[in-house]
């Protein structure tokens, strides 16, 4: 059968030579791989923990914004729902973990999951417009949420602290017994929970984007009206994303909470926060699972460095002018280029991929569209 | 993937009217599609088939009349239930996930089968992996039977018309339909590949086990694998028989030639 092959742009075959190499799936290649990512990152993390505390503390407020970054990415990314209220969500979590300890005398540890449930049921309140309205008509619905999140700390003075703030005092953050650090070396205790609860929190995004329900929700973000005619229940979708997306940043501002100490409605709670985690997400790659942590370090490291450079209001620009040429130079993100670049150099199979080509029978290879080179 | 052992259910449209403003784009239109058997539904531009299909999936709610497949009512049924039901489509304009791959379009359309928990996808409990493992070789077996398989791992985006055309037929298959509803399968394709396409919805047919509700503008292929050809002419049927009997019938003719387009 003779097929004329349509003029559209098909995916460039892959250059000769070795490359890509192939590792399947779970062979001795692929397991030594793996473990060689775990060595590389326990190795930065321990290089990281032996710098001085300063940078250490720079450090963890990068884990702690990846983690941030990482729950809107669920909504956002994957998802496409555009949230500009997930402030609201940080601080949500931060002033739950405040609140609980210095009101009710709390251990810090125990408040996190009181915060994420409480941001995971706020999640699932503000996805519900999600099911009626899209694109910039949410967006303005969350910036809406956004934008309450101080005043209303700030009516509620007699619980938050309102404008005054609210201060925890450094001995309920000290590191717990069983940890062997002391009072002095809090900043290394902070560091270490945020690495743990990240990498927790990467897991557990991983499972479920590479999960049916990740698939659904990439579906839902390409073409909602084919999703729901395929079977995808939107309104569980959208809700469940949003509030799992709210819960993971209430779980960063809970550490924010513990590691920033003292907290106040226009300190770090503010639609600029917003921004901030929109920014990191897409310099470091929406809907990829480490381009929120490449854009942590980039929303906390860039300002810092654009601040040696110049001073007061140019620091500004010089933060904007750089974030522009990267969304300029790489409009899919850092990890999104990388992950196009890599995929020339690695390709992961499973098994049962390689070794199923030779039973297709020649009747249906006639059907295909063009021949492969 | 055996021939399923029960019929079908029978898709029942009756006496459904729909209106978009003062446009009566459905009048009271009732067709019934029996279990198993290939209905064909033609007319010309905006006669109302796409409408028709969009009211059984319950894209839009008709204002009068009643839709029902067997005992289920699907005029009440929220639109990801419909797919649950066993009545599966495809989309006249390709309506893919550009950014997942053929082999994840796929997948999305075995989404009705079974339910996928977040709670499980989040904790990567084994049986989830398992289950999504079973349901991607049952994916890779219906792309390798429409001749997608050296596709499966390429994004959607920028794949040609006429195999995003299969690949949104293989995502209907996915669900396991008992019926399945296409729209313009035959769009956009080489006479070669419509003949093709005719004995492959036959053979799909009756190999799988479910029936066909068929809009077409390619009047050879309708006419020869349906065993029933509706017409609508305006939002109302004009004819409903045997494929020859319609072709014959002096409205369907006045219909097409009157409109020449």
């Amino acid at each position: 059968m003779s097929t004329k092959t349509v003029d559209v742009p098909v995916e460039k075959p892959a250059p000769a030579g070795r490359f890509p190499i192939t590792i399947v799936r779970g062979s001795g290649r692929y397991r030594a791989g793996q473990l060689g990512l775990v060595a590389l990152v326990a190795l930065l993390l321990l290089a990281g923990a032996s710098a001085e505390p300063f940078r250490v503390g720079q450090f963890t407020s990068v884990l702690i914004f990846a983690i941030a970054i990482s729950g809107l990415n669920l909504a956002t990314g994957y998802t496409g729902l555009l949230s500009i209220g997930h402030s609201a969500f940080f601080g949500l979590g931060a002033y739950t973990t405040g609140i609980l300890v210095v009101s009710y005398g709390w251990e810090p540890l125990a408040t996190l999951p009181v915060g994420v449930v409480l941001s995971f049921l706020i999640g699932v309140v503000v996805g519900l417009p999600a099911l009626r309205i899209r694109g910039l008509y949410l967006a303005l619905v969350t910036l809406a949420v956004g934008v309450a999140f101080p005043e209303l700390v700030k009516r509620f003075a007699d619980f938050t602290g309102g404008a005054a703030g609210l201060v925890i005092r450094a001995r309920q953050l000290a590191p717990p017994d069983w940890t062997g650090l002391r009072l002095g070396q809090r900043h290394l205790w902070l560091y270490w929970l945020s690495a743990v609860i990240l990498i927790l929190v990467l897991l557990a995004v991983r499972n479920l984007t590479r999960s049916r329900v990740g698939i659904a929700m990439v579906a839902t973000r390409d073409n909602e009206i084919a999703a729901a005619a395929s079977g995808v229940d939107l309104a569980v979708v959208k809700t469940a994303v949003f509030g799992l997306s709210g819960a993971i940043t209430g779980l960063a501002g809970g550490l924010f909470a513990m590691y920033i100490g003292a907290l106040s409605p226009d300190g770090s709670f503010t639609l600029l926060k917003s921004i901030e985690l929109i920014t990191g997400l897409f310099v470091g790659g929406a809907a990829t699972l480490l381009g929120p942590v490449v854009g942590a370090f980039a929303v906390v490291f860039i300002p810092y460095y654009s601040a040696d450079l110049a001073s007061g209001h140019v620091s500004g620009i010089v933060f904007g002018a750089v974030l522009i040429l990267i969304v300029f130079l790489m409009p899919e993100g850092a990890v999104g280029l990388l992950n196009r670049l890599g995929r020339r150099i690695v390709r992961i199979t499973t098994a049962a991929e390689t070794g199923s080509d030779a039973g297709r029978s020649a009747a249906h290879s006639a059907e295909k569209e063009g021949e492969p080179r | 993937m055996s021939p399923s052992p029960d019929q079908p259910p029978e898709l029942r449209i009756s006496e459904v009217t729909l209106r978009f403003g003062g446009v009566t784009a459905l009048d009271r239109v009732s067709l019934t599609v029996a279990p198993g058997e290939i209905c064909g539904l033609i007319g010309p531009n905006g006669a109302g088939k796409t409408t028709l299909f969009n009211c059984v999936t319950r894209i839009y709610r008709p204002d009068a009349g009643t839709i029902t497949f067997g005992d289920a009512d699907l005029t009440r049924a929220r639109p990801h239930r419909i797919v649950r039901l066993g009545i599966a489509r495809t989309f006249q304009n390709l309506a893919l996930f550009p950014s997942l791959t053929v082999l994840e379009n796929t997948l999305v359309g075995a989404h009705s089968r079974t339910p996928a928990g977040f709670t499980a996808a989040t904790l990567g409990w084994p049986g989830t992996t398992a289950r999504h493992r079973r349901l991607a070789a049952e994916a890779l077996d219906i792309l390798t039977d429409l001749g997608l398989r050296d596709d499966a791992h390429r994004p959607a985006a920028g794949l040609p018309f006429g195999t995003l055309k299969r690949v949104e037929l293989a995502r209907a298959l996915a669900a396991r339909p008992r019926l399945l509803l296409l729209d313009e399968p035959a769009g956009g394709l080489t006479h070669a590949e419509v003949a093709d396409l005719g004995g492959l919805i036959r053979r799909l047919s009756t190999e799988r086990g479910f029936g066909v509700l068929l809009v077409e503008h390619h009047m050879g292929m309708v006419m020869s694998i349906s065993d029933h050809v509706v017409a609508l002419e305006f939002g109302r049927k004009i004819a409903d028989g045997e494929p020859a009997e319609v072709r014959n019938s002096e409205r369907v003719v006045a219909a097409y030639l009157g409109k020449a387009s």
